[in-house]
């Protein structure tokens, strides 16, 4: 086990339930790093998730307390938990269906509220858990287990609808940019509001296989490169690009949506002294 | 101002007409008829709660008149609950509204989520983080909120869920009583392999204590509890005891922190181990799966057994520690009314009056409604059971528990409570007649 | 450019400045590392590990320029890649 995994995980999870080549554990790995640059230690952070790939790859695999809510309903429980511990950092770690299908209600709110947590959105574009159907952020057109004339639906991302929820903090990555991703976990981090980090990664066995038509691991990766650079490796365009890097950041200039109700407490409870009421 | 020496009057234990305690009569009982019942002898009144108690020791307080949703409302904070987080939803809104008002002022947070399920979750993980939390709704509400009841039960999380109970199915009609929730506050998740606690109030006092009540036990048994009232409890008003000083109430349970493995003892049915808190550093792992000692999921079925025998055997091999509930007149009765919540108060008082006829008849009025109280059908006579609804749900578990399920009747109303007038025919009835007599708008079918 | 580099550049400057660890029992045999690795380190070994997949391994570790991407590109936490006591630590690359 690398250093930082031995710093943060718990030992008895890793290696973890991910399929091989499958990009959760990187993205993982650079979470730890942002961590361990940022000085935190496992008890200073609450690593939350759902339920899917994202949620089952990664939950209890982090060594401190951590929990796994129902589908969909991670940042519902983390508000809650927030109000309880607001001076930990929150760490939800969830997927497309997680964040961008059932819970982007959730999603929404947490955003409006400006939650003091930090959201990463792990996008393997497609249910993959239950084998590989089509979700919210699945490219159009793509063929899946459960699209087999091609993804008719409109996709959309879910960066643009936290954005205009109110997020302070929105940036896109992908699985080949571990070094952008570091830093800009490690500025979402930074923010004492409602950061959205969404990374996008390769599923081998069922996106792979399905949409892509191979489960070798190095072409799949080759192909989360070409949609992040915008070319393919004999120099053609490929058939759309991600926009990376960070779309939004009013980090700190809004108040956290905890400190506004202890604000409010703080507030109710001077006049109520003055009043001197029951 | 004067200090009433509130023992002396009317005891505020919440008894609906007066609060006799084991065999006594109480002085201040007029609301009921006065003459208690055929013969001399008036027919002995039980009730089986911890508010006996409570009641009387907490002697300095203020006598208010009130609805039940604020006698629910103050109970909870009463009992330490700082988080509150729902959505308004009638009969329930008025607890969203006081709650808002008054847990700011006890540095506690008011919560109004974009939904029900959001709202259970945000209960669940505030509960999880050491504050207590309380979450109340009515029957559209409370199924949404079913995800999150299972993972507050896999999870052993203390929470406490008010559903005020309307008439149904789904919004049926907003501002009548109904009580069709009752087998669905048992089965209140999916998937099985657990056991639920559910507590049902029949006065406006009552719910005060009660709610205290509810949290107790949600600490106790690390799991959430079901209050289920209705609209009526909700709405009336009545005149409420509410003590002055809730610092000073040392029957409350604190809150306390588990602070080390194992963090769910599977395999084991103790009572009273300290809830799990997420934040202290313990390496605590919740989530939906069937899990370890540890938390993290687990694929075998040794751990499933493990784990539904802790969920389960916890409630089930402390039953003593659960149960709650009214008798009037059982011991020498030839006839016995079953009912729970608002309309066991017409039906009291239908059994009395029936008494003045000269029938000898029981009342049983559930106030643990699960797990249910077998205990209480043991006698071999004929029970009427008077619920709120034409589908017929605590009939079924009275004809389970029953020695003779063909001598248990069902007087099924919806939107209205049973009137005195219908109790007391349907009592003669089947004393005199051996069943039922034809009565408008009263469902007798179960099956 | 492509993400892989499936033809080996050959070493430079002093050999043996890195120390490369691959934790082989957990090495679920994606061969991201082999292929990302701009020189010849990595190789693949002829028997299964503890979970069944053929492993990778360290072959040769003198080659090792310290660009770290094959510890940021492990999606099972197996690699670690440190200086040798007495070098500095590295520059950070650019990744692709």
């Amino acid at each position: 086990m690398n250093k930082l995994a031995k710093k943060y995980l718990r030992p008895s999870q890793i290696p973890t339930k991910a399929c091989h080549g499958c990009g959760i554990g990187m993205i993982e790995n650079w979470l730890l790093q942002a961590l361990d640059e940022l000085g935190l230690k496992q008890e200073d952070v609450i690593f939350g998730t759902g339920i899917g790939c994202v949620g089952r790859q990664t939950f209890a695999t982090w060594g401190g307390d951590n929990f796994g809510a129902t589908h969909g309903r991670a940042l519902a429980v983390a508000t809650g938990l927030k109000l309880a511990q607001p001076d930990k950092k929150y760490l939800i770690v969830v997927g497309d269906g997680d964040a961008a299908a059932i819970g982007t209600s959730h999603l929404i709110h947490a955003a409006r509220r400006n939650l003091g947590v930090t959201v990463i959105c792990e996008d393997n574009m497609g249910y993959e858990s239950t084998g590989g159907q089509f979700s919210p952020t699945t490219p159009a057109g793509y063929v899946t287990n459960s699209s087999p004339y091609g993804m008719v639906e409109p996709p959309f991302d879910p960066c643009d609808v936290v954005k205009a929820a109110g997020a302070t903090f929105v940036a896109e990555t992908t699985a080949t940019q571990w070094h952008q991703t570091v830093k800009i976990v490690k500025k979402a981090l930074g923010n004492d509001g409602f950061s959205f980090v969404h990374v996008r990664f390769p599923c081998n066995e069922n996106f792979g296989a399905y949409a892509l038509g191979t489960r070798d691991t190095l072409k799949n990766l080759e192909w989360i490169y070409e949609h992040t650079q915008g070319r393919k490796a004999d120099g053609s365009e490929s058939d759309f690009t991600w926009e990376t890097g960070i779309r939004h950041d009013a980090s700190n200039s809004r108040p956290e949506f905890s400190r506004i109700l202890r604000d409010m407490n703080a507030r109710v409870q001077a006049d109520r002294a003055k009043v001197g009421s029951r | 101002m004067a200090e009433r020496d509130v023992t002396r009057s009317r005891s505020s234990a919440g008894f609906a007409g007066g609060a006799p305690v084991r065999g006594e009569v109480s002085e201040g009982a007029v609301e009921a008829p006065s003459d208690r019942g055929c013969g001399a002898e008036p027919p002995s009144e039980v009730l089986v709660a911890p508010w006996v108690d409570w009641a009387r020791g907490a002697t300095r307080g203020r006598r208010l008149l009130e609805a039940g949703t604020y006698a629910l409302t103050e109970g909870a904070i009463a009992a330490g609950c700082r988080v509150f987080a729902g959505y308004p939803i009638t009969p329930a809104t008025d607890i969203a509204e006081y709650m808002s008002k008054r847990l700011p002022q006890v540095g506690g947070y008011y919560m109004q989520c974009e939904d029900e399920l959001a709202g259970m979750h945000t209960c669940a993980g505030a509960s999880l983080g050491g504050l207590k939390a309380m979450t109340a709704t009515s029957g559209p509400g409370y199924t949404l909120m079913h995800d999150a009841y299972g993972w507050a039960i896999t999870n052993e999380i203390p929470l406490v869920v008010v559903d005020a109970m309307r008439v149904g199915p789904i919004s049926g009609i907003t501002g009548a009583p109904g009580q069709g929730e009752f087998y669905v506050a048992r089965y209140a998740t999916h998937g099985g392999n657990f056991e639920t606690i559910v507590l049902s109030p029949s006065s406006v006092q009552e719910a005060f204590w009660l709610t205290i009540d509810a949290f107790n036990l949600s600490e106790r048994f690390r799991t959430p509890v079901t209050i289920l009232t209705d609209q009526v409890i909700s709405d009336m008003w009545e005149d409420l005891f509410v003590p002055d000083d809730y610092d000073a109430l040392d029957f409350v349970i604190p809150r306390k922190a588990n602070l080390m493995m194992p963090f769910f003892p599977v395999g084991s049915a103790d009572l009273d181990v300290p809830a799990n808190i997420v934040g202290l550093g313990t390496g605590v792992c919740v989530s939906a799966y069937t899990h370890t000692e540890e938390g993290y999921d687990i694929e075998e079925m040794e751990a499933q057994w493990a784990q539904t025998y802790r969920l389960v055997n916890k409630i089930r091999h402390h039953r003593a520690e659960l149960t709650r509930y009214e008798t009037v007149g059982v011991d020498d009765a030839e006839v016995i009314a079953v009912a729970y919540g608002a309309n066991a108060r017409t039906v009291k008082t239908g059994v009395l009056e029936s008494r003045r006829r000269g029938i000898r008849a029981g009342f049983v009025r559930l106030i643990t409604l699960w797990p249910f109280l077998d205990e209480l059908f043991e006698r071999d006579v004929p029970y009427v059971v008077c619920e709120l609804n034409y589908d017929g749900q605590l009939v079924r578990e009275v004809m389970r528990a029953a020695p003779d399920k063909r001598k248990v009747h069902f007087m099924g109303k919806s939107a209205e409570l049973h009137t005195v007038a219908e109790v007391v025919a349907g009592l003669e009835g089947v004393t005199r007649a051996g069943r039922l007599p034809e009565l408008p708008y009263i469902w007798t079918e179960v099956r | 450019m492509a993400l892989f580099k499936l033809e080996k550049k050959p070493p430079r400057g002093p050999a043996g400045r890195w120390d490369v660890v691959i934790g082989e029992d957990m090495c679920k045999a994606c061969g991201f590392c082999l292929n990302v690795c701009p020189v010849d380190v990595f190789a693949w070994r002829t028997a299964p590990n503890k979970i069944s997949w053929f492993p990778m391994y360290v072959a040769h570790e003198a080659n090792c320029v310290g660009c770290m991407l094959c510890y940021q590109i492990c999606p099972d936490f197996c690699i670690d890649v440190s200086s040798k006591t007495g070098f500095r630590e590295p520059k950070e690359f650019a990744s692709g």
